[in-house]
């Protein structure tokens, strides 16, 4: 064999592409079934976890999560008992959860107390940070499902899809339904009402604001402002200081971390218009940039910081006489 | 060589200040937002308020001041190193003093608030964090008269490894590690200029230059050796520490506001020995100023970088000084070979 492949002439090429042939097809032989292995364990998980949403018999009933605001929507939807294990951010967060077993968090998931709960559904978000280890979670069988909460609706859909496969989904979808309705609500209410500019600030330094394609930029369209960050791209792009005092923005919403300091760190550039006027709102609340349940609430706040005023007027024009209760 | 007069002295530094002028003015005239150089002029001159007037005024103005005060610092604490270890590779950032200072600069920023200290606190713990540093330094290099470069290199990327390591633990630790906020710590920029703690920058920097301008001559005679210096009548070790003290000042007071800067102290005192001579008594007020310019056109350069805002300066200047690094490493080996 071996001098046939070493031989030299078309034949000899021959025969050494013959060779190389049967070896690739040895190879791929056991590729393969190591390939069908894969796929029954994945089929496996699928028979379980990747069941066609929306029917209540074939729930999951062990669910690990990955993502504090899936954490949130879960427990806002009453599946606090399928959960068995959260990231230590959720359980930071959510005092519902402190007591699970946790798992770790964005940076270092640890693939070993993922496994050793037992899921039988991991719910993701799609972070660049996690692709690895949502890829050796697959390898390994354990379903995996993936939502990507951008925009209010996907928000909104996410929390019905989380509430089809867990089997609460006459809850998600009340749940679901009233978030639509008040952001349709304070649409309507607010389509009468002059634009205004804002910006959402995230962090001051490096500058980071709420972009296009955002569900804050949802909820300031729903208020009727116009999102001026989203001339800086999709999501949370980063920003110069110069570009926020050219831009002139009539609000400025600072979500940042210290609350107490906004007025006095922009008060810095008083030609930006919402320092002229004091139109600058420190948000404490972290819901105001985080995807989650709470979204309307965070609405009714959003409203309140773009149109003073407006908030208690369009609660009685709503008939809304208090926010419905959300996980936090 | 032409010999130094105090006419020479006198034209070198006007020339270097008429290159931080021009340096200035290009970091104000230029920026992301694209005001029209007629719109900064007429902001500059005081006739036009709104946006322009505060991108000018209260943006770029700040910043530049800053990126100046900085540069100045480091550069001349970059002299010092320099000239008290005998070594031409040192520089803060290089030594591991920068890193000590962002270090001790992170602890108070991060642990500081539980015990009521504030961000005014920064400075003079950075200050301590270098003073420490160069301390350990020392200690385990042995007397500053005989140190190898390896052994100074070494030990510096080692600290600053380690330095690098407990920021980041006692960042993630007290939840300061707001991600982003902390990557600017650690590479360095002047993007928020405060006008509180930059007047420690420029207060660090007066003691420190007026420490060292008159001690220029000693500095000269310990290049000979510290023997030498001593029969010349040099209190060697009362200068060294001196001086040691003054450039940790500096560079705290550097770090504090602006993170971790590299290779300023590198780059440019060896380009100005280069021009002007290795005379200390020239060469210290000139590197204050090369400094400042130096940093101030880096700084513009970042910001003008195609493709995002506010690039960190910390990057522009490594792009500069890595390779400007490696070039005297080279050299300075090829000699000793």
């Amino acid at each position: 064999m071996g001098r046939v492949a070493y031989s030299q002439g078309p034949g000899g090429i021959t025969a050494g592409r013959a060779l190389r042939a049967s070896r690739r097809a040895g190879r791929c032989a056991v590729r393969a079934a190591l390939l069908c292995i894969a796929l029954a364990l994945v089929g496996c998980g699928a028979e379980r976890g990747d069941a066609p949403t929306g029917r209540e018999g074939t729930a999951v009933a062990r669910v690990v999560s990955l993502n504090p605001s899936l954490t949130a929507m879960l427990l806002a939807i009453g599946a606090r008992d399928v959960l068995v294990g959260v990231d230590s951010f959720s359980a930071r967060q959510q005092q519902a959860v402190a007591d699970l077993p946790r798992v770790g968090g964005l940076f270092d998931p640890s693939l070993e107390a993922v496994l050793a709960l037992e899921p039988d559904l991991v719910v993701v978000v799609p972070s660049a940070e996690q692709r690895g280890f949502r890829e050796r979670l697959s390898a390994l069988g354990i379903p995996v499902a993936v939502f990507d909460p951008k925009g209010f609706d996907d928000v909104v859909a996410t929390l019905e899809a989380l509430g089809a496969r867990v089997g609460h989904a006459e809850q998600a979808a009340r749940r679901a339904a009233q978030m639509r309705a008040l952001r349709a609500a304070v649409a309507a209410y607010t389509a009468h009402l002059p634009r205004v500019e804002a910006v959402v600030v995230l962090q001051r330094d490096p500058l980071f604001v709420a972009g296009a394609a955002t569900f804050v930029d949802d909820m300031l369209a729903a208020v009727g402002a116009r999102n001026l960050g989203a001339q800086r791209g999709d999501g949370w792009p980063r920003a110069s200081r110069e570009w926020l005092i050219a831009a002139a923005p009539d609000v400025l919403v600072d979500t940042s971390r210290d609350p107490q300091s906004a007025a006095a760190f922009w008060r810095q550039w008083p030609s930006i218009p919402a320092v002229a006027d004091g139109r600058v709102v420190a948000v404490a609340e972290r819901e105001m940039t985080l995807p989650g349940p709470w979204l309307d609430r965070a609405l009714l706040e959003l409203l309140d910081a773009i149109r003073p005023g407006e908030r208690a007027r369009f609660e009685t024009a709503a008939g809304l006489r208090h926010v419905p209760e959300t996980a936090r | 060589m032409k010999p130094l007069t105090p006419a020479r002295v006198a034209r070198n530094l006007a020339l270097l200040l008429a290159a931080v002028a021009a340096a200035a003015f290009a970091g104000v005239a230029l920026g992301p937002s694209g005001l029209s150089p007629s719109e900064v002029w007429s902001a500059l001159a005081g006739h036009a308020d709104g946006p322009a007037a505060d991108i000018v005024w209260r943006v770029r103005i700040p910043r530049v001041g800053l990126a100046a005060a900085v540069g100045a610092s480091l550069a001349t604490a970059g002299v010092l190193f320099q000239a008290i270890l005998r070594n031409p590779l040192a520089d803060p950032y290089i030594l591991g003093v920068s890193g000590g200072a962002a270090l001790a600069g992170v602890a108070v920023l991060s642990l500081g608030a539980s015990f009521g200290v504030g961000y005014m606190a920064v400075p003079p713990a950075a200050f301590v964090g270098a003073v420490a540093t160069i301390l350990g330094l020392l200690a385990v290099v042995g007397p500053a008269g005989r140190l190898s470069s390896h052994t100074l290199l070494l030990t510096g990327v080692v600290f600053n490894a380690f330095a690098s390591a407990i920021i980041v633990f006692v960042a993630s630790l007290s939840g300061f590690a707001e991600g982003a906020s902390i990557f600017l710590w650690l590479i360095g920029s002047v993007s928020d200029a405060r006008a509180d703690v930059a007047g420690w920058v420029v207060l660090f920097l007066a003691v420190g230059l007026g420490c060292a301008v008159p001690m220029a001559r000693s500095l000269d005679l310990l290049a000979l050796g510290e023997e030498t210096a001593s029969a010349l009548g040099v209190d060697a070790e009362r200068v060294k520490r001196l001086l040691l003290v003054s450039a940790s000042l500096m560079v705290g007071a550097a770090v504090a506001v602006a993170g971790l800067i590299g290779f300023v102290g590198l780059v440019v005192p060896h380009l100005l020995r280069l021009v002007l001579g290795p005379d200390h008594r020239q060469l210290l007020p000139a590197s204050a100023l090369g400094g400042a310019a130096f940093l101030v056109l880096c700084d513009t350069g970042a910001r003008m970088f195609p493709g995002g805002p506010d690039l960190p300066v910390g990057a522009v200047t490594a792009l500069a000084g890595g390779p400007f690094f490696l070039w005297l490493l080279r050299r300075s080996s090829r000699r000793i070979a």
